[in-house]
């Protein structure tokens, strides 16, 4: 019996790496992780990044807006993208506001939401990124796309541009 | 060598498909896009290219490593996404409630749809039109999303529900699994395209005429082999140009030019797995064009017209102004496939499409404005037709006018489709010579929103506490408070009631307009919230007449104007539709006065007698016509009527006979017929009719009563259970006009609108409320 035992041990131990093997196998080529952001999921995230991302979320609290925070990191940096939705009484007003802080090269941005503007986001060294600040209605958001990768070959400056307006395309999307 | 530089052909060709043609995101922007491949079409006549035995195999390599490609993709992406979908329908229904299906085994992924980028290559001038076209934006849109996303958003429902919606405005995504809780698609390689080039022309069947996106998708293919088998996916330009009849055969099935490929999502119904309740027809152009003088299958349309399919009027041939290897003879089938929407342009600052629209809209001839009459208070005499009739007018009389519109050259209803979003209305005015209103109906409102008092075109839906169904929640409709949409062909009969001021001289000027707006301004305030910009708002047809104080003389006529004889007609049409028979009848007879010759005008007057049932005389119209012309099929059909109220069924089986052989599509003919011989106990030949009836139209009741009853009588039980089912499903709920009762209770300011005899006036004594002056 010990025998026999220690025999099946053996036969497992060297069946292991196999069952590993099957076992990844059969998971999905991405599996990504449950959707938990409401206006984007993380397969569109990772498209967007152009590598599978893990997303993670926040939610609303008193003044603070819902974050949804998707990030695709490697040793050659970091590529996030970042969500915020709040509600707010004047949308208008307050859409403006954030874009303020975009400084002067603020450009509106037809068809997506209510009204949006785009900018860039290169508020840290060694960093890239466009920002797109938006309303649906009562409802202000801002998306966020950066990378800390150094001469990125995935998202340069013209392909961020790019991404982001499919990023605000999805999400004013679905918060219409 | 050649193989390597095949592929790396293949490679730049397809990289410069993705990215040198114009980004989604600036797509307002008029760049030029670099010129395709070069390409000489063949001559006409001449032979397709002969293939080497080299370029057979490696056409035949390509083909086996295409396919080995698209089916492992396949197989990985079912592994991704059949773990977390919601089968809320049970397993065998991924898709329900659409009625969408694909080719092979489980869902499809997204990526085997060549982009519209790659087709846009050679296919520029279609590309162009195409990315400012409602297809491409079918799914984007705010007003479409942000009434999907109610659905999805329900407590009762949720995203599974949105695949009867998004089957026809994102099939990609329906067939992808997109569509459920925890989706691990990546959206955004679709959404944006809504229906892209290869949905449609991926498209492998039509499964019926049911609508809510009957249709087969097949595995997307822009080429077959020599032995006509498709190869999936995206293969290198020079192959397609080697072979343009092979790409033909790929993508251009000859279903896509038929009435019944558009009536796939063009015909819609709310079905019991989406609303918990029972069929509801939510929309069908298909069957309104079919029942329209443009099919050439319904006999009993009051005009005639040559044929003309839906693609006749919205994909007509113009110049193309881009490159596109489709193109025949420098003219190219619209992709724009114009028609009312001006919202989606104007929100994305498609300019091109809103002017097209916009000319589309009004110089198509659709519509007639005719303000055909005026009745004085205190008396019965019609002065018609305006413009020839001499009458007088005095200052404090109470004037009725008469508009008569007509839809006149439109395929299916004014207004079609989702006309609980839409908006078509008659602005009437009259004016004094300084241009100030004495009477003023379909105003806008200072917040945008339309006099509710107005004749407007549309329905209400309402749901089971007879509310009005805003925001287009689809799922809740019970009922539908009325539908003032006016059918093909059909005219509809306006009145309005104004007082002339009690010091008026001089001359009033009085306009009907027909204006169109898309989409009403409450559903865009469900959309954007209130403070958005103004939605354009189109006058399609319109017609103004001058009235004077004192004596009016005949005016000369207007050559927009419809010939007197077709004046009459169209307001005794009107008149019949409003059940006012007698009058029908006596302006039927103005129309045989002016074109005694005419027999459509006798079969007019014996149709109108048969509703009324004046049979008899009815009798005598009807024989009159079929003098005129004995093979008239549309008085073939009334007499049909008469022989079998008269017991002459022999007669009446000839007549119902000769007008199946002529008009083997009409529906109101097969139906008759089958009455016929069921009534005499002839079921095989009852059965054929409703049999056919039911092929020309799935959802006829009178088929399903009859072949339920027939076919258990043949002992085919399961098929007459089917039957009873569908019966029972498409029978409408004889409690649902209480939920319009409801609402129509709630709603005085309209309630008339649902009454089809009523007047439009702001004098007190009629409306029986104190009305601000001039109807505001």
């Amino acid at each position: 019996m010990a025998n026999d035992r220690a025999s099946l041990k053996s036969a497992l131990r060297r069946m292991g790496p196999a069952v590993m093997g099957l076992c990844l196998l059969s998971l999905p080529a991405a599996a990504y992780g449950a959707n938990t952001c409401p206006w984007i999921n993380e397969a569109t995230a990772s498209g967007l990044l152009g590598r599978k991302a893990v997303g993670e979320v926040t939610e609303a609290a008193a003044g603070q807006p819902f974050i949804c925070t998707f990030t695709q990191q490697d040793e050659s940096g970091k590529r996030t993208l970042r969500v915020t939705v709040e509600i707010v009484g004047d949308s208008h007003a307050r859409q403006g506001a954030i874009a303020q802080a975009c400084g002067a090269d603020v450009v509106p941005l037809r068809a997506i939401g209510n009204e949006a503007r785009i900018c860039a986001a290169d508020e840290h060294k060694n960093r890239i990124g466009e920002r797109v600040v938006g309303r649906v209605r009562d409802q202000v958001f801002t998306i966020t796309i950066y990378t800390t990768v150094k001469d990125d070959p995935i998202l340069t400056r013209d392909e961020l541009k790019s991404r982001i307006y499919t990023a605000a395309e999805q999400i004013s999307g679905n918060l219409f | 060598m050649r193989k390597i530089s095949s592929v790396l052909f293949a490679i730049a060709a397809l990289t410069a498909a993705r990215y040198l043609i114009t980004p989604v995101q600036a797509q307002q922007d008029a760049a030029t896009p670099p010129p395709p491949p070069a390409y000489s079409p063949p001559l006409t006549g001449a032979s397709p290219a002969e293939d080497t035995p080299a370029q057979r195999e490696a056409l035949a390599k390509w083909k086996e490593k295409a396919e080995q490609r698209t089916d492992a993709d396949r197989k990985a992406h079912n592994a991704t996404v059949i773990p977390s979908y919601n089968f809320h329908y049970g397993k065998g229904n991924p898709f329900t409630p659409g009625n969408v299906q694909v080719q092979g085994e489980g869902f499809l992924q997204p990526g085997a749809y060549p982009t519209a980028e790659y087709c846009g290559t050679c296919h520029q001038e279609a590309y162009s039109q195409w990315r400012q076209a409602l297809h491409s934006n079918a799914f984007r849109t705010p007003f479409y999303r942000a009434s999907v996303n109610i659905l999805i958003r329900d407590k009762t429902r949720g995203i599974a529900f949105a695949r009867h919606c998004d089957s026809c405005h994102n099939p990609i995504g329906v067939l992808g699994a997109a569509l459920t809780e925890d989706s691990k698609v990546d959206r955004a390689r679709f959404d944006s395209d809504g229906l892209t080039c290869m949905t449609c022309h991926s498209v492998v069947s039509l499964d019926s005429t049911n609508g809510n996106a009957s249709i087969k998708m097949g595995v997307p293919s822009v080429i077959v082999d020599e032995n006509g088998e498709r190869i999936p996916g995206m293969v290198p330009f020079d192959m397609i140009l080697r072979h343009p009849e092979r790409h033909s055969k790929a993508v251009m099935h000859d279903f896509l030019h038929t009435p019944e490929f558009c009536a796939a999502c063009h015909k819609a119904n709310l079905p019991s797995p989406l609303n918990d309740y029972k069929f509801i027809r939510a929309f069908t152009a298909y069957d309104e064009w079919q029942q329209s003088k443009f099919s050439q299958r319904n006999p009993l349309t009051f005009y005639t017209a040559d044929f003309t399919t839906c693609q006749g009027c919205h994909m007509k041939r113009n110049a193309n102004a881009l490159p596109d290897y489709g193109a025949k003879n420098g003219t190219f089938a619209s992709h724009r496939w114009l028609a009312g929407n001006t919202a989606v342009p104007f929100y994305y600052g498609f300019d091109t499409q809103l002017n097209k629209t916009i000319e589309f809209l009004r110089t198509g001839n659709y519509l007639n404005v005719d303000i055909i009459a005026l009745k004085k208070a205190g008396g019965d005499d019609l002065i018609a037709p305006l413009g020839k009739a001499s009458y007088s007018l005095a200052s404090n009389d109470t004037v009725e006018a008469y508009v008569v519109i007509q839809n006149k050259n439109i395929g299916h209803s004014l207004i079609p489709e989702v006309r609980d979003l839409y908006e078509a209305w008659v602005e009437f005015t009259v004016k004094d010579a300084g241009g100030n209103e004495i009477y003023h109906s379909g105003f806008l409102r200072p917040d945008g929103m339309l006099d509710p008092r107005a004749h407007s075109f549309t329905n209400r839906p309402v749901n089971d506490e007879g509310e009005f169904v805003d925001n287009h929640k689809v799922w809740t409709i019970h009922s539908v408070a009325y539908d003032n949409s006016v059918q093909a062909g059909r005219s509809v009969l306006v009145r309005y009631q104004f007082r002339l001021p009690a010091d008026a001289t001089g001359a009033f000027a009085v306009t009907a307009k027909v204006n169109y707006r898309h989409l009403r301004q409450s559903y865009l305030n469900n959309v954007f919230g209130k403070g958005h910009p103004a939605y354009p708002i189109v006058e399609i047809a319109s017609r103004s007449r001058v009235l004077k104080i004192g004596d009016n003389a005949p005016e000369g006529e207007d050559p927009a104007d419809n010939p007197d004889w077709m004046r009459w007609n169209n307001l005794g049409i009107a008149l019949l539709d409003q059940f006012q028979y007698a009058e029908a009848v006596k302006a039927f007879t103005e129309t045989v006065k002016l074109r005694p010759l005419y027999a459509d005008a006798y079969i007019n007057i014996g149709l109108t007698e048969i509703a009324w049932e004046k049979y008899e005389s009815a009798r005598l119209a009807i024989r009159r016509a079929l003098i005129l012309d004995p093979n008239s099929a549309r008085a073939l059909y009334y007499d049909g009527l008469l022989q079998r109220r008269a017991g002459n069924t022999e007669q009446e089986i000839a007549d119902f006979s000769k007008v199946v052989k002529m008009f083997p599509q009409s529906r109101d003919a097969r139906r008759e017929l089958g009455i016929t011989y069921y009534q005499q106990n002839d079921n095989p030949a009852a059965l054929e009719q409703f049999e056919a009836l039911q092929k020309i139209d799935p959802d006829d009741l009178t088929a399903h009563y009859n072949l339920s009853i027939l076919y258990r009588r043949m002992g085919k039980s399961k098929e007459a259970a089917e039957q009873q089912a569908m019966f029972v499903d498409k029978k409408v709920d004889p409690g649902a006009p209480t939920y319009s009762l409801n609402f129509l209770r709630l709603h005085p300011e309209i309630s008339t609108e649902s009454i089809p005899w009523h007047m439009h006036s702001d004098l007190e004594e009629n409306t029986g409320v104190g009305v601000a002056q001039n109807g505001k």
